[in-house]
């Protein structure tokens, strides 16, 4: 490597924030000596963010730093960070330090701070420096041109040495255009909760990231014991447009069913399966589930209504030796429709998928995931997506999706919706009296031929028939 | 706190050619830790002048510097007989260093600032100027 390149790869390099998914958000992590802002309500995982990124970097030869200002005490910050796994007691002291600033800002005001960083750099070489919460420290300024001759300081001594530095703080959006550090942070970094329904959504955002590309948009974070655990939002593979598709045909495992699709539908592609409750739509899908293990193509079942025991008592009912089936490779992922959270469950998806071995996915039903999202265009941005990984990995996939009650067949606005992401559509329908009749449609099959005609879906002890 | 040596048997004078202040001051400190002398000009024109009066052992120079760049600088103290002997380091925000080079330094470091980085290097090309340029004899 060239003394030029060398120069060029220091420059990009890249401070790992020891969270995977953050740093595939961030393009592989923040720029190393840089000033980045972390920024978000109460709450919202600041802390948890920094102190992941500060054990994760904790190295011996130069140590991380973490500086506490006026908000929380520093005793109860190393008391609560305990109770995370990246938590490293051996680590305290000498690679990671806390240093609480907080009474000497108190009795020395705000031009305190970048002669104490500069001494801290001079006697400890710190490779990390994290400084919670700078937004509490305007409130000792006296003026705004004070603040912004303390902030062009920080800046200056900041960028001189090789360190990398987070700024943490209560701001709000407003704080972005009022505040001097967001206009010299290298990166900023937003943590927000919202409300909805009974619960809470966490998303972290990257609002800005020099010289870099970043993933954008709102990504959905929890809380857990190992800190952040994020889902970047799913976005579409830029290869499906270069991908070769499969061209064999797969069954749907329904006898009768194949014949009304050519033979059966092509293989990595999506059909959707419209029908109103009791209309026998999860019957469909496990046979289909069942046909895939049965030709050694491992299914992941994807369920929202049905606890495990209650599926496994579907499948039993339906005649299949279940035992012999999961080991065959049919795996399932359940998801209380309460707690769904969409964004795990769809990167839930894709990660299985990301393995290479499922062939088949059913996700039954697509409706309570667009019941469960606080926002159903993101919703449909993220089926759409994951419906590209499917065709891309050469993954036949079922989706159902329950309807109005309707005789007729046709397509209401919001199956309409679905459609389009969809190599096939298949519609059932309640008739007769009691409803009890059971009719099924192809309403459409790309790139193949497909019967018509209105067929009788039979549903017995045996399962689904089409006759 | 050990002096470094340099080749002539005098503790080792660095001149430092850099206008920013903090990197002044930590460039300062590191160095002395390290046992140099340090000396500083904040602009081309005086560093050589200084260059000329103290005869540093090295010259660590930014490139983005007043009144004479630090490449310009370089190529300067090369045409100085006086300072055949003085090693340049071109040490910059500038990914300069096939233009150092060209220029006639000895080496070309990128900030920002690793002190172990910076204080290798300076030691190594004190090194490599007692291999190749001996002291000259007691007088």
């Amino acid at each position: 490597m060239s003394e030029a390149t060398a120069a060029i790869e220091r420059i990009f390099r890249r401070i790992g924030t020891g969270n995977e998914q953050a740093d595939l958000v961030l393009g592989g992590g923040l720029p190393a000596n840089s000033i980045n802002i972390v920024m978000g309500q109460p709450g919202t995982g600041k802390t948890i963010f920094a102190e992941q990124l500060l054990f994760h970097n904790a190295s011996a030869d130069r140590p991380s730093v973490y500086v506490s200002t006026l908000s929380e005490p520093m005793s109860k910050m190393v008391s609560y960070v305990q109770r995370f796994s990246y938590f490293q007691a051996d680590k305290l002291g000498t690679e990671i330090q806390y240093e609480d600033i907080g009474p000497m800002m108190s009795s020395d005001g705000l031009a305190a701070l970048v002669p104490w960083l500069s001494q801290l750099i001079k006697n400890t070489s710190p490779k990390i420096i994290i400084i919670d919460s700078f937004r509490a420290l305007h409130d000792l300024a006296s003026s705004v041109p004070e603040t912004r001759r303390m902030v062009a300081d920080l800046a200056g001594l900041l960028s001189a040495y090789d360190t990398t530095a987070l700024l943490l703080g209560e701001y709000t959006n407003e704080d972005v255009q009022r505040y001097p550090e967001f206009a010299v942070s290298d990166s900023i970094i937003q943590l927000a909760r919202q409300p909805l329904g009974t619960r809470d959504e966490r998303y972290l955002r990257v609002l800005k990231l020099r010289g870099s590309s970043y993933r954008e948009g709102q990504h959905a974070f929890r809380i857990t014991g190992d800190g952040i655990a994020l889902y970047p939002r799913l976005i579409s593979p830029r290869m499906a447009t270069s991908y070769t598709p499969r061209s064999d045909r797969v069954s749907l495992g329904v006898p009768g069913l194949d014949d009304m699709l050519d033979g059966g539908v092509w293989a990595g592609t999506t059909t959707l399966l419209v029908g109103p409750t009791g209309s026998g739509k999860t019957t469909v899908a496990m046979h289909f589930a069942l046909e895939g293990v049965a030709r050694k193509e491992p299914t992941l079942y994807v369920n929202f209504q049905e606890n495990p025991a209650q599926l496994a008592r579907s499948f039993t009912n339906l005649g299949a030796d279940l035992t012999a089936a999961q080991r065959a490779g049919l795996e399932f992922m359940y998801a209380s429709p309460v707690e769904l959270q969409i964004d795990s469950i769809v990167v839930g998806i894709f990660e299985r998928i990301k393995g290479g071995t499922i062939r088949r996915v059913v996700i039954d039903a697509v409706g309570d995931l667009i019941t469960a999202a606080s926002d159903v265009k993101r919703m449909h941005d993220y089926l759409y997506s994951l419906v590209q990984h499917f065709a891309v990995s050469g993954v036949t996939s079922l989706l159902t999706f329950e309807s109005g009650i309707s005789s007729t067949g046709n397509l209401g606005s919001h199956e309409q919706r679905f459609s389009y992401m969809s190599d096939n559509v298949l519609a059932i329908s309640l008739g007769g009296e009691e409803r009890t009749r059971r009719t099924l449609r192809v309403v459409k099959t790309r790139n193949s031929a497909h019967d018509p005609v209105v067929r009788q879906l039979d549903i017995g002890a045996a399962g689904a028939r089409v006759s | 706190m050990s002096s470094e040596p340099a080749a002539t048997g005098h503790h080792a004078i660095i001149l430092v050619v850099e206008r920013d202040p903090h990197i002044r001051a930590l460039e300062a400190f590191f160095l002395n830790e390290a046992g140099f002398g340090v000396e500083f000009a904040f602009d081309g024109v005086a560093a050589l002048q200084l260059a000329r009066a103290i005869k540093p052992d090295i010259i660590i120079t930014e490139v983005l510097v007043p009144k004479l760049d630090g490449l310009a600088l370089c190529r300067a103290v090369r045409k100085e007989a006086e300072l055949k002997d003085t090693v340049v380091l071109v040490f910059s925000i500038l990914a300069a260093a096939t233009r150092a080079r060209e220029a006639g330094a000895d080496a070309f470091l990128m900030k920002p600032l690793a002190e172990q980085r910076l204080v290798q290097t300076v030691r190594e090309l004190l090194a490599q100027r007692r291999t190749t340029r001996p002291a000259p004899g007691p007088p």
